[in-house]
């Protein structure tokens, strides 16, 4: 008896072992097509280009602010009709793989982790075909959403496989398809934020999406290296220039103040007391949500 | 005994359902701890050798914190740091908003929470108290 639990417990760990060792990355070879020229690559620095990818709202800040104003949840805002089957390029590949990512984090924030399992098997077909399939322990993913417990462990390793995916794309001068996958996610959080604000015009979304503003000349830095890469880049980058041109007249000011500090349960709490304001107008409004909403379901059509 | 090595082939169960594919259980461990409050957004994994004196902490990452929003900032090293994961955050103008160290008492916090009012995008800073060698991660949650 005693052999045999000896047996089942060295097979456990064994597995356990191999698990944690298995970055794949370097059993793929990668077509000639998805390298970008290394005078494009370095018009940003990596840590800027590092920097940039983190910079990005999540989509798991955005639910939460949603959960906060006593959003319900709604299936309509999720792009099921991707169908990763149908998806022909690496641009729509790695795009896509961006949308679909902000609508898991959507899903597992409200907890919605049994109706993830179609997103999840699309996803693990596009990052399988852009070759960053090993990045993303979709067995575990997919136990985890079906146990609807341990959320925290959920969200960890779905936001953990994007980001070594961004890390592994870039270090491989596969930038232009990191910069898809952000781009892909910040759009999908947008066209989120933006809808949900036509039902619930609630002041703090909508100085949320005006504050986009701050992030929107990054996330285009981060395009433009890429924009002459084909006609499906030049279109990209032409819309989120428009998009930029709405942000043009939305105004964000600041007042002073100093942070409150007190201790609480051994840590800081910390409450800035300086304030960023929005000004925007209805009519600036609108044109955001109705060009986030062109831009967005453009994208998710199918070829 | 049969209790007790049942015990066990649960623990190693929950180990390998919850973070399976994790290649670092510090990470893993130090967002489990940051309390169930939070929901996990980002981390940053910092490693850095003995300091050559210089008295800004030394690793620098910029992210985008939103109006109205909590985050909690947790702290963890691994066992064999010399010195204790600190940060601070600077905002776009390098005002300091928060630090995990009180350098009068010396005293280290092992997580703040900030209650964000400016977005923007605003930069972190990790080092090791005393600028001592160590490896740590800085977990990053949003609260409800």
């Amino acid at each position: 008896m005693k052999g045999r639990i000896f047996i089942l417990l060295l097979l456990l760990s064994a597995g356990l072992s191999c698990r944690n060792t298995s970055n794949k990355a370097d059993q793929f070879v990668f077509p000639e097509a998805d390298s970008v020229p290394v005078s494009e690559a370095e018009k940003l620095s990596p840590e800027a280009i590092a920097d940039i990818s983190k910079n990005i709202s999540s989509p798991v800040e955005i639910a939460n602010l949603l959960q906060m104003l006593e959003v319900p949840f709604s299936p309509n805002y999720i792009a099921s009709s991707i169908d990763a089957n149908k998806q022909s390029t690496n641009f729509d590949k790695a795009l896509k793989m961006g949308i679909l990512g902000a609508d898991l984090g959507y899903l597992n924030m409200y907890e919605k982790t049994g109706s993830s399992l179609e997103i999840l098997s699309s996803i693990r077909k596009l990052s399988e075909d852009i070759k960053v399939g090993q990045f993303f322990d979709f067995e575990t993913i997919k136990r985890l959403s079906q146990n609807y417990s341990n959320l925290d462990s959920l969200l960890f390793l779905s936001i953990d496989s994007y980001t070594q995916i961004d890390n592994y794309l870039r270090e491989n001068d596969r930038g232009q398809l990191s910069a898809l996958i952000i781009i892909g996610v910040w759009i999908e959080g947008q066209y989120l934020a933006t809808q949900v604000v036509t039902q619930f015009p609630d002041q703090m979304l909508i100085d949320r999406i005006g504050e986009q503003k701050i992030i929107l000349n990054d996330l285009l830095m981060l395009l433009v290296p890429y924009c002459n890469l084909g006609p499906e880049y030049t279109e990209l980058c032409s819309n989120l220039q428009t998009m930029k041109e709405n942000y043009r007249d939305v105004k964000i000011t600041y007042t002073q103040g100093d942070p409150i500090s007190v201790e609480k349960d051994g840590g800081l709490v910390i409450t800035q007391t300086e304030t960023s304001v929005v000004e925007m107008t209805r009519e600036q409004l609108n044109v955001i949500i109705e060009t986030t909403k062109n831009i967005r379901n453009r994208l998710i059509l199918n070829n | 005994m049969k209790k007790y090595i049942s015990t066990i082939l649960f623990l190693l169960y929950i180990g390998a359902v919850s973070f399976g594919q994790s290649t670092d259980p510090l990470v893993s461990n130090c967002v489990m701890n940051a309390g169930n409050n939070g929901k996990y957004m980002k981390d940053f994994r910092v490693q850095l050798g003995k300091s050559a004196g210089q008295t800004e902490l030394r690793f620098k990452a910029n992210m985008s914190l939103w109006k109205n929003t909590k985050y909690r900032f947790t702290m963890c090293n691994s066992q064999d740091s010399k010195g204790q994961l600190i940060m601070s955050i600077k905002d776009d103008g390098n005002k300091e908003i928060l630090s995990s160290y009180d350098s009068k008492t010396g005293k280290t916090y092992p997580f703040i929470d900030f209650i964000c009012q400016k977005s923007g995008i605003y930069q972190l800073n990790f080092d090791f108290t005393g600028g001592q060698q160590g490896s740590g991660v800085g977990v990053v949650s949003v609260i409800k």
